[in-house]
């Protein structure tokens, strides 16, 4: 008789909430990078150290990526706004 | 009333029916719903229901819409993923979420995720972050 086991599973999900603002450039690139490198605990240190300080670009290069596109975003919207006949509102944007 | 992480035990019953396509081209449309803790949530649901699932602003009945990854594998385990998942300007409290495939009839159930208690957004963002996708951590993993 033959018989083949599967084991199936779920892995575990992190839940992040803000308070009155959204998340920063900084939170998303950890999220980010995260999700880009995982990094083994049993790598040969050498690997491990050359892995780590890749990520640690990483990070700086996806919080770059996201100011340049909150910014793209607002110039996007401030004149959206304005077009709109909201200057006071695209001013608000403007200054962020 | 209770929620635990578990995948649902009619979802393994279902793949060998080929109900589930998690290809992100031509596959199915899958959704995260959230729930309070007053939901019972673990490996005998079969599927989405609105008792006991989060209202508040930014948030409808029913969940978001996932985004899936294509599935791979690693080893002798396949997996898949998806995006993140973001509610945007809300305000709403969650204590876990259920995946389930919103293509298919019946809306059945993927998995059942459990928070830990209860996370709140006000006025803010509710991020769900799945984890890496490898063979060790992937959200839903068949080795």
């Amino acid at each position: 008789m033959f018989n083949v086991a599967v084991e199936t599973s779920v892995g575990q999900v992190n839940v992040q909430t803000t308070c009155n603002r959204g998340f920063n450039s900084e939170e998303i690139a950890l999220n980010a990078v995260d999700k880009i490198i995982s990094i083994s605990e049993t790598a040969d240190p050498a690997i491990k150290a050359q892995a780590e300080a890749f990520k640690e670009r990483m990070y700086w290069v996806i919080v770059a990526a996201c100011n340049q596109a909150m910014k793209s975003d607002r110039t996007t919207l401030y004149n959206l706004f304005k077009s709109n006949g909201h200057a006071d509102m695209a001013e608000i944007l403007r200054t962020l | 009333m209770a929620i635990s992480t578990a995948m649902s035990t009619s979802f393994k019953k279902e793949l060998l029916e080929a109900k589930h396509n998690f290809l992100a081209s031509g596959g199915n449309s899958f959704k995260l719903a959230l729930y309070t803790s007053s939901a019972t949530l673990g490996a005998a649901t079969t599927a989405y229901s609105a008792t006991n699932e989060t209202s508040g602003t930014g948030y409808s009945a029913g969940g978001a819409a996932l985004t899936n990854i294509n599935p791979a594998s690693s080893g002798t385990t396949g997996f898949t993923d998806f995006d993140d998942l973001t509610f945007s300007s809300s305000t709403i409290t969650a204590n876990g979420a259920l995946i389930y495939n919103d293509t298919a009839s019946g809306d059945p159930a993927v998995c059942s995720l459990a928070f830990g208690g209860d996370k709140t957004s006000t006025s803010g963002d509710f991020t769900i972050q799945f984890p890496t996708a490898d063979a060790s951590n992937a959200i839903i993993r068949i080795a």
